[in-house]
């Protein structure tokens, strides 16, 4: 990935998400205004989590793992409960795995929701940020009224769930998602119509099947090239396979398609939260967990808003583990848009990194593009995003 | 004090436009996200901070108030330091979440200080995990308000109950 | 035979050649057990045969044990586990270094991305990893100490004198 000739464009980007300002570096490799090469160099937001998962025991490790990311708290802990309760040689009792993938699809619309803001902010849409945020809020409020809290829900439990969905939180809930599904008409409208954004997202970053399978992509990314790969469809879990989800792929395999796709998934969780409500089993909610958990390893896979999240647990008979082994999706994409970046125009990069819904706390991003002249510019993530608003204005 | 009645009506102006209208930035020194997303939820309409003056700015150049976030990893430390010492005096430092506090869950762990008054001088800790919008709101007026008085931050005392929690039985 | 079990079956037959040990784990696993020098020619089989997509490169840290009288009844080894995916079936290549050579040899030439795996790999177990395109600290600071590797399990805290601050 190293060019030949060309400026340096160090963009030192901070944070996470694009739209945070925060720690993270971003180096392009331009030559004129075309993008020669990226890489990416992490450490912002490493806390030495696997490490210290191994001098904690399982339940300090489920509250630790869910605060690996806070948009996507739910999943690190299901991906680790359900790997721990392999290894207990235990099953959760069916209403709580009902309630699990409740959570999970509402906490998918939220990030996709999130998501959908943060995309807007970048390509200067900043009334689209506010509405998506606005009508995220009904979201939160939901999530808050089953856990009790708007972020970090801890839902789980090894051996099942804390929390139960009464007859009232069902009815507030099926009223929520009869409002967001009129307002995602209004994104899906925006998102395939609306000139700027098509102009800066149509045939932009396009990426052919055999090529995002080639470089390992997952999640929304790969299904908008064609690549079936979701992991509630290929491997089931948590009741995936009584309730099971639409797999939503495209062919255009560029920016807007990943944008299509992702509003299309909003769609099926609406159906699928309907579908689980009506026929959520009665039952117990928890089983009971012994403190030991048996030698063993154990691998856990679950489909994070962003892909495939990837769990590897190694019990030694004792309270705490002996390695746990998280591997984030958006890691597997970076290699997607460091490779894509290539060939395109400096003012594509903001909504091309936006395209993977990059999760730095899951990972900690940087990117940075190679050069070999001297010459280097520094610019900040919002002197970037400025530029592409301004290129395409 | 300053004898100047000039200065003194400058410097009752600036202190009147600091707190009316403070310029915050933003830095994560690490965090997970959850209290940075609280924190650009007060942003949007349901919460709607700017109603109150504050404007979340990117340049540490021309901020007044340290919006951090974050138990400050051992790279993001020096980047923080940097950027406090950016700011032009008098600056404010708000902390936000138990992360910032202490370390919060990752207390311990091999790349993470922990608490941020280690690393520069704090004004205000919001503590939550994350705190809610609401509780973020109230953390910055706090401050807004002790500028206005001159004093600093009171502090909130909460009694705790009596008993906690029962200890569940050993099996 | 489930769909699973064919795929498990089909992947087995892909690198039969190299197998030491294999076992399986849970109905929808195989782990197999390979020796160091032929992990390139493995994987190479798996990818050319379009059998799955590599998750990631976990690494883990064999120590030695020793029992209750201080004796060493088994050395300490690195393992490097490379899982492979193809629907629900995960065949995981597993090989093990001593603590005096950890050598892999690199993928790169067959996975490009596997470069950000290695890194980790490299960083934070400190193993070797021969032809790796880039050995840059992938997550852990600049200010890192040399020969410092957390994940190893005589890896028990970092003190403050260890840290390699920038003028400060």
């Amino acid at each position: 990935m190293k060019s030949s000739t060309g400026e340096k464009f160090i963009v030192p980007i901070g944070p996470q998400h694009p739209a945070l300002k925060e720690p993270g570096h971003f180096e392009f490799t331009v030559d004129g205004e075309i993008v020669t090469g990226a890489s990416i160099r992490l450490g912002f937001v490493h806390r030495g989590i696997e490490k210290a998962c191994e001098s904690r025991n399982y339940t300090q490790n489920l509250y630790m793992l869910e605060r690996v990311c806070g948009i996507c708290s739910h999943v690190h802990a299901t991906a680790f409960v359900i790997g721990v309760e392999k290894l207990a040689g235990i099953q959760a009792p069916p209403r709580a795995e009902a309630i699990r993938l409740l959570t999970s699809e509402l906490e998918r619309i939220h990030s996709h929701l999130l998501w959908l803001g943060v995309a807007a902010h970048e390509g200067g849409f900043d009334t689209l940020f506010m509405y998506t945020w606005r009508d995220r809020e009904v979201v939160m409020d939901l999530l808050e009224s089953l856990s009790g809290s708007r972020v970090h829900y801890s839902v789980n439990l090894i051996g099942g769930v804390k929390f139960d969905v009464d007859e009232k939180l069902a009815d507030s809930i099926r009223k929520g998602m009869d409002f967001l599904e009129e307002r995602t008409h209004y994104y899906m409208k925006i998102v395939t119509t609306d000139d700027t954004f098509v102009g800066r997202t149509r045939g932009v970053g396009r990426m052919t099947k055999e090529h995002a399978e080639r470089l390992g992509a997952v999640g929304p990314t790969a299904r908008a090239s064609g690549v079936e790969r979701d992991i509630r469809y290929n491997a089931p879990y948590s009741g995936y396979d009584q309730y099971p989800i639409t797999l939503i792929t495209d062919h255009a395999g560029d920016l807007e398609a990943r944008f299509v796709v992702r509003i299309k998934e909003l769609y099926d969780c609406y159906r699928l939260i309907r579908d689980v409500l009506e026929k959520m089993p009665a039952g117990d909610l928890t089983v009971r967990a012994k403190r030991k958990i048996p030698e063993g390893e154990v691998v856990s896979r679950v489909e994070a808003p962003r892909g495939e999240l990837f769990y590897y647990i190694k019990s030694n008979g004792t309270e705490n583990p002996d390695r746990v082994k998280v591997r984030t999706p958006s890691l597997c994409n970076w290699a997607t848009v460091s490779d894509l970046a290539v060939g395109h125009k400096l003012a594509d990069m903001p909504m091309l990194l936006v395209g993977i819904d990059p999760c730095f706390s899951c990972n900690d991003r940087l990117v940075q593009v190679n050069q070999t002249k001297t010459n280097s510019r520094l610019w900040s993530w919002d002197d970037l995003r400025r530029y592409g608003i301004e290129y395409y204005r | 004090m300053n004898n100047n009645p000039m200065q003194e009506i400058i410097d009752k102006v600036m202190n009147w436009a600091r707190i009316n209208s403070p310029w915050a930035i933003h830095f994560n020194s690490g965090s997970c996200n959850g209290c940075d997303i609280e924190i650009l939820a007060t942003l949007t309409p349901r919460y709607d901070v700017e109603r109150f003056g504050i404007k979340l700015q990117g340049s540490p150049r021309h901020a007044d108030v340290l919006i951090a976030t974050g138990p400050v990893t051992l790279q993001a430390k020096e980047r923080l330091v940097r950027i406090y010492e950016q700011m032009p005096s008098p600056k404010f430092v708000i902390a936000v979440g138990s992360c910032a506090l202490s370390g919060g869950v990752f207390d311990g762990c091999y790349n993470v200080v922990g608490d941020l008054s280690k690393v520069i001088p704090v004004n205000v800790f919001i503590p939550g995990c994350p705190p809610r919008p609401e509780a973020i709101i109230y953390g910055v007026v706090q401050l807004l308000e002790s500028l206005k008085t001159g004093k600093a931050p009171e502090l909130v005392e909460i009694d705790l109950p009596e008993k906690v929690f029962e200890m569940a039985e050993e099996e | 035979m489930s769909k699973t079990e064919e795929l498990l079956t089909n992947g087995h037959e892909l690198i039969k050649d190299f197998v030491l040990t294999s076992k399986y784990p849970e109905p929808n696993r195989l782990d197999v057990w390979i020796e160091a020098s032929n992990l390139k020619a493995a994987v190479s089989n798996i990818i050319e045969n379009h059998w799955g997509y590599l998750i990631t490169i976990t690494g883990m840290d064999q120590s030695p044990k020793i029992d209750d009288a201080g004796n060493q009844i088994s050395e300490g080894k690195i393992e490097g586990l490379y899982p492979f995916a193809n629907q629900d079936a995960i065949l995981t290549l597993r090989t093990t270094v001593d603590y005096e050579n950890p050598k892999f040899d690199s993928i790169c030439e067959i996975i490009p991305s596997a470069t950000i795996y290695e890194r980790e790999f490299i960083e934070l177990f400190g193993v070797e990893i021969v032809s790796t395109p880039d050995t840059s600290h992938l997550v852990l600071p600049d200010v890192w100490p040399e020969n410092t590797y957390p994940l190893r399990k005589s890896f028990t805290g970092l003190n403050a004198d260890q840290i390699v601050w920038k003028g400060e």
